[in-house]
Protein backbone atom coordinates (compact mmCIF):
# COMPACT_ATOMS: atom_id res chain seq x y z
CA UNK A 1 0.00 0.00 0.00
CA UNK A 2 1.44 3.41 -0.93
CA UNK A 3 1.54 6.31 1.50
CA UNK A 4 -1.23 8.10 -0.44
CA UNK A 5 -3.70 5.31 0.28
CA UNK A 6 -3.20 5.35 4.05
CA UNK A 7 -5.89 7.49 5.68
CA UNK A 8 -4.87 10.12 8.24
CA UNK A 9 -4.88 9.38 11.94
CA UNK A 10 -8.23 9.78 13.68
CA UNK A 11 -8.50 13.42 14.80
CA UNK A 12 -8.23 13.99 18.55
CA UNK A 13 -11.29 15.03 20.56
CA UNK A 14 -10.19 17.97 22.74
CA UNK A 15 -11.72 19.02 26.04
CA UNK A 16 -12.27 22.66 26.93
CA UNK A 17 -9.18 22.60 29.16
CA UNK A 18 -6.90 20.88 26.64
CA UNK A 19 -7.71 23.22 23.73
CA UNK A 20 -4.55 25.34 24.27
CA UNK A 21 -2.45 22.26 23.49
CA UNK A 22 -4.13 21.92 20.08
CA UNK A 23 -4.04 25.66 19.42
CA UNK A 24 -0.28 25.45 19.94
CA UNK A 25 0.03 22.29 17.84
CA UNK A 26 -1.66 24.04 14.92
CA UNK A 27 1.33 26.43 14.90
CA UNK A 28 3.74 23.56 15.63
CA UNK A 29 4.31 24.87 19.13
CA UNK A 30 4.57 22.18 21.80
CA UNK A 31 2.62 23.51 24.79
CA UNK A 32 2.60 21.95 28.26
CA UNK A 33 0.78 22.84 31.45
CA UNK A 34 3.04 24.26 34.16
CA UNK A 35 2.20 24.32 37.88
CA UNK A 36 3.19 27.73 39.24
CA UNK A 37 3.17 26.48 42.86
CA UNK A 38 5.58 23.57 42.39
CA UNK A 39 7.47 24.53 39.22
CA UNK A 40 6.58 21.19 37.61
CA UNK A 41 5.14 20.43 34.18
CA UNK A 42 2.36 17.91 33.54
CA UNK A 43 0.99 15.92 30.61
CA UNK A 44 -1.74 15.08 29.55
CA UNK A 45 -3.69 18.29 30.21
CA UNK A 46 -5.85 18.27 33.34
CA UNK A 47 -8.24 20.72 34.96
CA UNK A 48 -6.01 21.06 38.05
CA UNK A 49 -2.38 20.69 39.06
CA UNK A 50 -1.48 17.01 39.52
CA UNK A 51 0.75 18.08 42.37
CA UNK A 52 -1.36 20.46 44.44
CA UNK A 53 -4.96 19.95 43.31
CA UNK A 54 -5.17 23.71 42.77
CA UNK A 55 -5.77 25.48 39.47
CA UNK A 56 -2.72 27.71 39.55
CA UNK A 57 -1.58 26.56 36.10
CA UNK A 58 -0.29 28.21 32.95
CA UNK A 59 0.69 26.97 29.48
CA UNK A 60 4.37 27.16 28.51
CA UNK A 61 6.12 26.17 25.31
CA UNK A 62 8.26 23.06 25.82
CA UNK A 63 11.58 22.20 24.19
CA UNK A 64 10.35 19.20 22.23
CA UNK A 65 13.36 17.19 23.42
CA UNK A 66 13.01 13.82 25.06
CA UNK A 67 14.40 10.35 25.59
CA UNK A 68 12.84 6.92 25.12
CA UNK A 69 11.58 5.55 28.46
CA UNK A 70 10.08 2.47 26.80
CA UNK A 71 8.66 1.43 23.45
CA UNK A 72 6.63 -1.14 21.58
CA UNK A 73 5.94 -1.94 17.96
CA UNK A 74 2.41 -2.40 16.71
CA UNK A 75 2.21 -5.36 14.35
CA UNK A 76 -1.55 -5.82 14.55
CA UNK A 77 -3.05 -2.34 14.44
CA UNK A 78 -6.45 -0.96 15.40
CA UNK A 79 -8.73 -0.75 12.32
CA UNK A 80 -8.03 2.95 11.64
CA UNK A 81 -4.31 2.19 11.37
CA UNK A 82 -4.38 -0.87 9.11
CA UNK A 83 -1.78 -0.49 6.39
CA UNK A 84 0.62 1.46 8.60
CA UNK A 85 2.01 -1.59 10.44
CA UNK A 86 4.54 -2.14 11.72
CA UNK A 87 5.10 1.14 13.54
CA UNK A 88 6.98 2.02 16.70
CA UNK A 89 5.30 3.80 19.63
CA UNK A 90 7.40 5.30 22.38
CA UNK A 91 6.82 6.29 25.96
CA UNK A 92 8.83 9.50 25.68
CA UNK A 93 10.33 11.09 28.77
CA UNK A 94 10.16 14.80 27.95
CA UNK A 95 13.06 17.06 28.97
CA UNK A 96 10.51 18.94 31.12
CA UNK A 97 9.70 15.78 33.12
CA UNK A 98 6.38 14.26 32.05
CA UNK A 99 6.04 11.28 29.73
CA UNK A 100 4.15 11.30 26.45
CA UNK A 101 2.95 8.51 24.17
CA UNK A 102 3.81 9.08 20.51
CA UNK A 103 4.83 7.30 17.33
CA UNK A 104 8.56 7.39 16.67
CA UNK A 105 8.44 7.93 12.93
CA UNK A 106 10.99 6.69 10.43
CA UNK A 107 12.42 4.22 12.94
CA UNK A 108 12.79 0.46 12.93
CA UNK A 109 12.10 -1.47 16.13
CA UNK A 110 15.68 -2.72 16.12
CA UNK A 111 17.00 0.88 16.07
CA UNK A 112 15.30 1.92 19.31
CA UNK A 113 16.87 1.60 22.72
CA UNK A 114 15.80 2.85 26.12
CA UNK A 115 17.47 6.23 26.64
CA UNK A 116 17.66 7.06 22.91
CA UNK A 117 17.30 10.80 22.22
CA UNK A 118 14.23 11.94 20.30
CA UNK A 119 12.79 15.24 19.17
CA UNK A 120 9.24 16.28 18.41
CA UNK A 121 7.87 16.59 14.89
CA UNK A 122 4.32 17.22 13.71
CA UNK A 123 2.06 15.21 11.45
CA UNK A 124 -0.84 17.03 9.85
CA UNK A 125 -4.19 15.26 10.28
CA UNK A 126 -6.36 17.99 8.75
CA UNK A 127 -6.44 21.79 8.65
CA UNK A 128 -7.38 21.94 12.34
CA UNK A 129 -4.99 19.42 13.84
CA UNK A 130 -1.28 18.73 13.80
CA UNK A 131 -0.49 15.61 15.83
CA UNK A 132 2.74 15.18 17.81
CA UNK A 133 5.16 12.48 16.69
CA UNK A 134 8.86 12.04 17.50
CA UNK A 135 12.00 11.34 15.50
CA UNK A 136 15.26 9.76 16.60
CA UNK A 137 18.09 12.32 17.00
CA UNK A 138 21.43 11.14 15.67
CA UNK B 1 -4.98 -10.38 65.27
CA UNK B 2 -6.84 -11.01 62.05
CA UNK B 3 -10.58 -10.39 62.04
CA UNK B 4 -12.71 -13.40 61.17
CA UNK B 5 -16.07 -11.74 61.67
CA UNK B 6 -17.02 -11.82 57.96
CA UNK B 7 -17.66 -15.02 56.02
CA UNK B 8 -18.08 -16.08 52.41
CA UNK B 9 -20.50 -19.00 52.53
CA UNK B 10 -21.13 -19.73 48.87
CA UNK B 11 -19.63 -19.36 45.41
CA UNK B 12 -20.76 -20.01 41.89
CA UNK B 13 -19.41 -19.48 38.40
CA UNK B 14 -20.69 -20.23 34.93
CA UNK B 15 -18.87 -21.93 32.12
CA UNK B 16 -16.70 -19.35 30.33
CA UNK B 17 -17.29 -19.15 26.59
CA UNK B 18 -16.90 -16.87 23.58
CA UNK B 19 -19.57 -15.07 21.54
CA UNK B 20 -22.44 -16.70 23.40
CA UNK B 21 -24.92 -14.01 22.41
CA UNK B 22 -26.21 -14.18 25.99
CA UNK B 23 -27.12 -11.05 27.93
CA UNK B 24 -25.04 -10.39 31.06
CA UNK B 25 -28.40 -10.45 32.86
CA UNK B 26 -28.74 -14.09 31.88
CA UNK B 27 -25.30 -14.87 33.37
CA UNK B 28 -26.37 -12.94 36.47
CA UNK B 29 -29.46 -15.10 36.75
CA UNK B 30 -27.46 -18.29 36.34
CA UNK B 31 -25.07 -17.22 39.12
CA UNK B 32 -27.92 -16.33 41.50
CA UNK B 33 -29.64 -19.64 40.82
CA UNK B 34 -26.40 -21.51 41.48
CA UNK B 35 -25.75 -19.64 44.73
CA UNK B 36 -29.28 -20.22 46.07
CA UNK B 37 -28.99 -23.90 45.21
CA UNK B 38 -25.59 -24.26 46.86
CA UNK B 39 -26.34 -22.30 50.04
CA UNK B 40 -30.00 -23.21 50.52
CA UNK B 41 -30.74 -19.52 51.12
CA UNK B 42 -34.06 -18.05 50.01
CA UNK B 43 -33.70 -15.21 47.53
CA UNK B 44 -35.45 -12.79 49.88
CA UNK B 45 -32.86 -13.38 52.60
CA UNK B 46 -30.42 -11.37 50.46
CA UNK B 47 -30.63 -7.69 51.38
CA UNK B 48 -27.37 -6.39 49.91
CA UNK B 49 -26.08 -6.39 46.34
CA UNK B 50 -22.78 -5.32 44.83
CA UNK B 51 -22.19 -5.77 41.11
CA UNK B 52 -19.04 -5.20 39.10
CA UNK B 53 -19.38 -2.86 36.16
CA UNK B 54 -19.56 -4.57 32.78
CA UNK B 55 -18.49 -3.95 29.19
CA UNK B 56 -21.80 -5.34 27.95
CA UNK B 57 -25.35 -4.40 28.82
CA UNK B 58 -24.67 -1.35 30.90
CA UNK B 59 -24.92 1.78 28.83
CA UNK B 60 -27.14 2.77 31.74
CA UNK B 61 -25.75 4.61 34.77
CA UNK B 62 -28.20 2.58 36.91
CA UNK B 63 -26.62 -0.84 36.37
CA UNK B 64 -26.81 -2.20 39.93
CA UNK B 65 -30.48 -1.18 40.20
CA UNK B 66 -31.38 -2.68 36.83
CA UNK B 67 -29.64 -6.01 37.45
CA UNK B 68 -31.11 -6.44 40.93
CA UNK B 69 -34.56 -5.48 39.60
CA UNK B 70 -34.32 -8.19 36.94
CA UNK B 71 -33.36 -10.67 39.67
CA UNK B 72 -36.29 -9.64 41.86
CA UNK B 73 -34.21 -8.49 44.80
CA UNK B 74 -35.56 -6.04 47.37
CA UNK B 75 -32.51 -4.49 49.03
CA UNK B 76 -31.17 -2.33 51.83
CA UNK B 77 -27.78 -1.80 50.14
CA UNK B 78 -27.12 -1.69 46.40
CA UNK B 79 -24.05 -0.59 44.53
CA UNK B 80 -21.83 -0.99 41.50
CA UNK B 81 -18.09 -1.33 41.95
CA UNK B 82 -16.14 0.07 39.02
CA UNK B 83 -12.45 -0.48 39.73
CA UNK B 84 -12.15 -2.82 36.77
CA UNK B 85 -10.69 -6.24 37.49
CA UNK B 86 -10.20 -5.16 41.09
CA UNK B 87 -13.98 -4.89 41.51
CA UNK B 88 -14.85 -8.37 42.85
CA UNK B 89 -12.33 -8.12 45.71
CA UNK B 90 -13.30 -4.49 46.26
CA UNK B 91 -16.95 -5.54 46.39
CA UNK B 92 -16.29 -8.25 49.01
CA UNK B 93 -14.35 -5.74 51.13
CA UNK B 94 -17.06 -3.09 50.80
CA UNK B 95 -19.73 -5.67 51.60
CA UNK B 96 -17.85 -6.62 54.76
CA UNK B 97 -17.73 -3.00 55.86
CA UNK B 98 -21.43 -2.48 55.13
CA UNK B 99 -22.34 -5.62 57.10
CA UNK B 100 -20.18 -4.52 60.06
CA UNK B 101 -21.89 -1.13 59.92
CA UNK B 102 -25.36 -2.66 59.96
CA UNK B 103 -26.39 -1.39 56.52
CA UNK B 104 -27.28 -4.89 55.35
CA UNK B 105 -26.90 -8.50 56.47
CA UNK B 106 -26.49 -10.84 53.51
CA UNK B 107 -24.77 -9.60 50.35
CA UNK B 108 -24.70 -11.07 46.86
CA UNK B 109 -21.44 -10.03 45.14
CA UNK B 110 -21.84 -10.48 41.39
CA UNK B 111 -19.73 -10.23 38.26
CA UNK B 112 -21.47 -10.86 34.93
CA UNK B 113 -20.29 -9.70 31.54
CA UNK B 114 -20.58 -10.71 27.90
CA UNK B 115 -17.69 -8.67 26.53
CA UNK B 116 -17.04 -10.96 23.55
CA UNK B 117 -20.68 -10.74 22.49
CA UNK B 118 -21.24 -7.05 23.08
CA UNK B 119 -18.86 -4.25 24.11
CA UNK B 120 -20.60 -0.96 24.84
CA UNK B 121 -17.75 0.68 26.75
CA UNK B 122 -16.57 4.04 25.47
CA UNK B 123 -12.92 5.10 25.31
CA UNK B 124 -12.02 6.67 28.62
CA UNK B 125 -10.76 10.13 29.50
CA UNK B 126 -7.53 10.88 27.67
CA UNK B 127 -7.87 8.10 25.11
CA UNK B 128 -9.75 9.88 22.29
CA UNK B 129 -7.21 12.68 22.49
CA UNK B 130 -3.83 11.24 23.39
CA UNK B 131 -3.96 7.49 22.77
CA UNK B 132 -6.33 6.53 19.94
CA UNK B 133 -4.72 8.94 17.39
CA UNK B 134 -1.30 7.46 18.29
CA UNK B 135 -2.43 4.00 17.18
CA UNK B 136 -1.63 2.04 20.33
CA UNK B 137 -3.10 -1.47 20.20
CA UNK B 138 -4.92 -1.23 23.52
CA UNK B 139 -3.80 -3.34 26.47
CA UNK B 140 -1.16 -5.37 24.53
CA UNK B 141 0.45 -2.06 23.56
CA UNK B 142 0.44 -0.84 27.15
CA UNK B 143 2.01 -4.10 28.30
CA UNK B 144 4.54 -3.75 25.48
CA UNK B 145 5.86 -0.65 27.28
CA UNK B 146 5.94 -2.52 30.61
CA UNK B 147 7.66 -5.59 29.15
CA UNK B 148 10.33 -3.71 27.19
CA UNK B 149 11.09 -1.52 30.19
CA UNK B 150 11.49 -4.64 32.33
CA UNK B 151 13.80 -6.17 29.76
CA UNK B 152 15.86 -2.99 29.54
CA UNK B 153 16.21 -2.49 33.30
CA UNK B 154 16.48 -6.05 34.63
CA UNK B 155 16.66 -8.38 31.63
CA UNK B 156 13.77 -10.70 30.86
CA UNK B 157 14.00 -14.49 30.84
CA UNK B 158 11.26 -15.61 28.47
CA UNK B 159 11.50 -19.12 29.89
CA UNK B 160 10.12 -17.77 33.17
CA UNK B 161 7.12 -16.21 31.45
CA UNK B 162 6.59 -19.44 29.53
CA UNK B 163 6.68 -21.39 32.81
CA UNK B 164 3.84 -19.27 34.23
CA UNK B 165 1.79 -19.73 31.05
CA UNK B 166 2.36 -23.49 31.02
CA UNK B 167 1.49 -23.94 34.72
CA UNK B 168 -1.75 -22.02 34.39
CA UNK B 169 -2.72 -23.87 31.23
CA UNK B 170 -2.15 -27.16 33.01
CA UNK B 171 -4.67 -26.07 35.62
CA UNK B 172 -7.24 -25.00 32.99
CA UNK B 173 -7.13 -28.52 31.58
CA UNK B 174 -8.58 -29.67 34.94
CA UNK B 175 -11.22 -26.89 35.07
CA UNK B 176 -14.49 -27.82 33.41
CA UNK B 177 -15.62 -24.18 33.55
CA UNK B 178 -12.64 -22.98 31.48
CA UNK B 179 -13.12 -21.94 27.86
CA UNK B 180 -13.14 -25.30 26.10
CA UNK B 181 -10.55 -24.50 23.43
CA UNK B 182 -7.99 -23.64 26.15
CA UNK B 183 -8.33 -27.03 27.85
CA UNK B 184 -5.24 -28.57 26.29
CA UNK B 185 -1.63 -28.26 27.49
CA UNK B 186 0.89 -25.89 25.90
CA UNK B 187 4.67 -26.20 25.66
CA UNK B 188 7.49 -23.71 26.02
CA UNK B 189 7.82 -23.68 22.22
CA UNK B 190 4.10 -22.92 21.86
CA UNK B 191 4.59 -19.87 24.09
CA UNK B 192 7.83 -18.66 22.49
CA UNK B 193 6.51 -19.14 18.95
CA UNK B 194 3.10 -17.55 19.46
CA UNK B 195 2.74 -14.55 17.19
CA UNK B 196 3.75 -11.05 18.23
CA UNK B 197 0.89 -8.65 18.90
CA UNK B 198 2.75 -5.59 20.17
CA UNK B 199 6.42 -6.46 20.67
CA UNK B 200 7.50 -8.05 22.89
CA UNK B 201 3.97 -9.10 23.89
CA UNK B 202 2.94 -12.41 22.30
CA UNK B 203 -0.51 -13.89 21.77
CA UNK B 204 0.00 -16.35 24.64
CA UNK B 205 0.85 -13.44 26.98
CA UNK B 206 -2.63 -12.03 26.52
CA UNK B 207 -5.99 -12.73 28.07
CA UNK B 208 -8.90 -13.35 25.68
CA UNK B 209 -12.21 -11.53 26.21
CA UNK B 210 -15.06 -13.99 26.80
CA UNK B 211 -18.51 -14.13 28.37
CA UNK B 212 -19.36 -15.43 31.82
CA UNK B 213 -20.44 -14.76 35.36
CA UNK B 214 -19.46 -15.51 38.94
CA UNK B 215 -20.43 -14.53 42.45
CA UNK B 216 -20.20 -15.12 46.18
CA UNK B 217 -22.46 -14.70 49.20
CA UNK B 218 -21.08 -12.64 52.10
CA UNK B 219 -22.48 -12.34 55.63
CA UNK B 220 -21.27 -12.04 59.21
CA UNK B 221 -19.59 -15.12 60.64
CA UNK B 222 -22.09 -14.98 63.49
CA UNK B 223 -24.98 -15.13 61.04
CA UNK B 224 -23.32 -17.89 59.03
CA UNK B 225 -22.95 -20.02 62.14
CA UNK B 226 -26.53 -19.30 63.21
CA UNK B 227 -27.72 -20.46 59.77
CA UNK B 228 -25.75 -23.67 60.18
CA UNK B 229 -23.08 -23.21 57.50
CA UNK B 230 -20.30 -25.70 58.12
CA UNK B 231 -18.00 -24.43 55.35
CA UNK B 232 -16.97 -20.80 55.18
CA UNK B 233 -14.04 -18.65 54.14
CA UNK B 234 -13.00 -15.47 55.95
CA UNK B 235 -11.49 -12.42 54.25
CA UNK B 236 -8.87 -11.65 56.91
CA UNK B 237 -6.81 -9.04 55.09
CA UNK B 238 -7.44 -6.50 52.34
CA UNK B 239 -5.44 -3.76 50.68
CA UNK B 240 -6.39 -1.47 47.81
CA UNK B 241 -4.29 1.11 45.95
CA UNK B 242 -5.76 3.15 43.08
CA UNK B 243 -3.88 5.48 40.69
CA UNK B 244 -0.53 4.54 42.19
CA UNK B 245 2.12 7.05 41.11
CA UNK B 246 -0.29 9.38 39.31
CA UNK B 247 1.27 12.54 40.75
CA UNK B 248 4.85 11.51 40.04
CA UNK B 249 5.88 12.23 36.44
CA UNK B 250 8.91 9.97 36.91
CA UNK B 251 6.91 7.05 38.29
CA UNK B 252 8.34 3.58 37.65
CA UNK B 253 6.10 1.71 35.19
CA UNK B 254 7.28 -1.53 36.85
CA UNK B 255 5.99 -0.49 40.27
CA UNK B 256 2.41 -1.62 40.86
CA UNK B 257 -0.02 -0.50 43.54
CA UNK B 258 0.35 -4.02 44.94
CA UNK B 259 3.54 -2.82 46.66
CA UNK B 260 1.17 -0.90 48.97
CA UNK B 261 -1.91 -3.16 48.90
CA UNK B 262 0.03 -6.40 49.42
CA UNK B 263 1.89 -5.52 52.63
CA UNK B 264 -1.30 -3.91 54.00
CA UNK B 265 -3.36 -7.05 53.40
CA UNK B 266 -0.64 -9.28 54.85
CA UNK B 267 -0.29 -7.09 57.95
CA UNK B 268 -4.04 -7.20 58.58
CA UNK B 269 -3.95 -10.97 58.25
CA UNK B 270 -0.94 -11.21 60.55
CA UNK B 271 1.00 -13.04 57.86
CA UNK B 272 4.09 -12.81 55.69
CA UNK B 273 4.42 -14.03 52.10
CA UNK B 274 6.04 -17.20 53.45
CA UNK B 275 2.70 -18.09 55.06
CA UNK B 276 0.72 -17.91 51.77
CA UNK B 277 -0.57 -21.39 50.82
CA UNK B 278 -1.68 -20.53 47.28
CA UNK B 279 -1.49 -17.50 44.99
CA UNK B 280 -4.54 -16.64 42.86
CA UNK B 281 -3.47 -13.37 41.20
CA UNK B 282 -5.35 -11.40 38.57
CA UNK B 283 -3.75 -12.23 35.23
CA UNK B 284 -4.50 -10.12 32.19
CA UNK B 285 -0.95 -10.57 30.89
CA UNK B 286 1.61 -13.17 31.94
CA UNK B 287 4.15 -10.57 33.08
CA UNK B 288 1.53 -9.05 35.41
CA UNK B 289 1.72 -12.24 37.50
CA UNK B 290 5.48 -11.84 37.90
CA UNK B 291 5.27 -8.10 38.64
CA UNK B 292 2.79 -8.85 41.42
CA UNK B 293 5.14 -11.46 42.89
CA UNK B 294 7.85 -8.79 43.02
CA UNK B 295 5.71 -5.94 44.28
CA UNK B 296 3.90 -7.96 46.97
CA UNK B 297 7.28 -9.20 48.17
CA UNK B 298 7.52 -12.89 47.22
CA UNK B 299 10.92 -11.85 45.81
CA UNK B 300 13.00 -8.72 45.28
CA UNK B 301 12.20 -6.31 42.44
CA UNK B 302 13.98 -7.53 39.33
CA UNK B 303 14.28 -11.10 40.66
CA UNK B 304 10.90 -12.29 39.39
CA UNK B 305 12.27 -14.49 36.61
CA UNK B 306 14.72 -16.26 38.93
CA UNK B 307 11.98 -16.67 41.54
CA UNK B 308 9.61 -18.23 39.01
CA UNK B 309 12.30 -20.60 37.74
CA UNK B 310 12.97 -21.72 41.34
CA UNK B 311 9.30 -22.20 42.30
CA UNK B 312 6.89 -25.04 41.54
CA UNK B 313 3.71 -23.23 40.48
CA UNK B 314 1.55 -26.29 39.91
CA UNK B 315 -1.29 -27.28 42.24
CA UNK B 316 1.02 -29.75 43.97
CA UNK B 317 3.91 -27.27 44.14
CA UNK B 318 5.25 -24.94 46.83
CA UNK B 319 3.28 -21.93 45.51
CA UNK B 320 0.22 -23.16 43.60
CA UNK B 321 -0.63 -20.48 41.03
CA UNK B 322 -4.08 -19.74 39.58
CA UNK B 323 -5.27 -23.27 40.08
CA UNK B 324 -8.29 -22.96 37.76
CA UNK B 325 -6.09 -21.66 34.93
CA UNK B 326 -6.36 -17.98 35.67
CA UNK B 327 -8.09 -15.78 33.17
CA UNK B 328 -5.38 -16.26 30.55
CA UNK B 329 -6.13 -19.97 30.34
CA UNK B 330 -9.76 -20.11 31.54
CA UNK B 331 -10.85 -17.06 29.53
CA UNK B 332 -11.65 -13.54 30.73
CA UNK B 333 -15.32 -13.09 31.49
CA UNK B 334 -15.07 -9.37 30.66
CA UNK B 335 -15.05 -7.20 33.77
CA UNK B 336 -16.39 -10.18 35.74
CA UNK B 337 -13.00 -11.78 35.16
CA UNK B 338 -11.63 -10.65 38.50
CA UNK B 339 -14.08 -13.03 40.13
CA UNK B 340 -12.63 -16.12 38.44
CA UNK B 341 -9.62 -16.23 40.75
CA UNK B 342 -11.71 -15.24 43.80
CA UNK B 343 -14.19 -18.06 43.24
CA UNK B 344 -11.35 -20.54 42.73
CA UNK B 345 -9.75 -19.52 46.04
CA UNK B 346 -13.05 -19.97 47.88
CA UNK B 347 -13.63 -23.34 46.17
CA UNK B 348 -10.13 -24.50 47.12
CA UNK B 349 -10.52 -23.40 50.75
CA UNK B 350 -13.83 -25.28 50.98
CA UNK B 351 -11.98 -28.37 49.70
CA UNK B 352 -14.14 -28.68 46.58
CA UNK B 353 -11.56 -28.30 43.78
CA UNK B 354 -11.57 -31.95 42.73
CA UNK B 355 -8.48 -33.21 40.92
CA UNK B 356 -6.74 -29.83 41.19
CA UNK B 357 -7.34 -29.54 44.94
CA UNK B 358 -4.33 -28.09 46.79
CA UNK B 359 -3.64 -30.42 49.71
CA UNK B 360 -3.59 -28.97 53.20
CA UNK B 361 -4.14 -25.35 52.23
CA UNK B 362 -5.71 -23.11 54.87
CA UNK B 363 -5.34 -19.75 53.16
CA UNK B 364 -5.06 -18.07 49.76
CA UNK B 365 -3.88 -14.74 48.45
CA UNK B 366 -6.15 -13.34 45.73
CA UNK B 367 -5.46 -10.13 43.81
CA UNK B 368 -7.14 -7.73 41.44
CA UNK B 369 -5.87 -5.46 38.67
CA UNK B 370 -8.11 -2.80 37.21
CA UNK B 371 -7.91 -0.40 34.28
CA UNK B 372 -4.93 0.76 32.26
CA UNK B 373 -3.79 4.36 32.72
CA UNK B 374 -1.70 6.60 30.48
CA UNK B 375 1.89 5.27 30.45
CA UNK B 376 1.94 4.18 34.06
CA UNK B 377 1.51 0.76 35.58
CA UNK B 378 -2.13 -0.40 35.96
CA UNK B 379 -4.68 1.85 37.71
CA UNK B 380 -6.24 -0.25 40.49
CA UNK B 381 -4.56 -2.87 42.65
CA UNK B 382 -6.22 -5.04 45.29
CA UNK B 383 -4.96 -7.88 47.49
CA UNK B 384 -7.15 -10.07 49.70
CA UNK B 385 -6.14 -12.85 52.06
CA UNK B 386 -8.76 -15.56 52.52
CA UNK B 387 -8.66 -18.12 55.31
CA UNK B 388 -10.67 -21.30 55.62
CA UNK B 389 -13.10 -21.11 58.53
Amino acid sequence: MSDQEIPPRPAPVPTNFSQPFWDGAKEKKFMLQYCLDTGKFQFFPRPNSLYTGRRNLEWREASGDGTVYSFTVTRRAPPAFRGREPYVIGSIQLAEGPRMMAEIIGAQYEDIKIGAKVRIAWEEINEDFNYPVFELVE
Amino acid sequence: MAKKDIAIVGYHETKIDVNTGRSPLDFAGEVLDGLLGQTGLEKDAIDGFAVCSAMSGMSTPFWSVVVSDYLGMELNWCQQVDIGGSSPLGAVARAGSAIRDGQCEIVFVLGADSQSSQNLSNPRGWQPEFQIPVGLMGPPGAFGFITNRYDGVYGLDLKALAKIAIAQRGHAVMNENAYEKFRKPITEDDYLNSRMISDPVRLLDCVMPCDGGNGVIVMSTERAKALGFSKMVHPIGFGERDNHGVNNPDTDILETGHCVAGPKALAQAGMTVDDVDMFQPYDDFIIAVMLQMENIGFCERGQGCAYVMDTDLTHTGNLPLNTSGGQISAGQAGLAGGGTNLVEAVRQLMGEAGERQVAGASNAMVTGIGAIPYLRNWSCSTVMILEAG
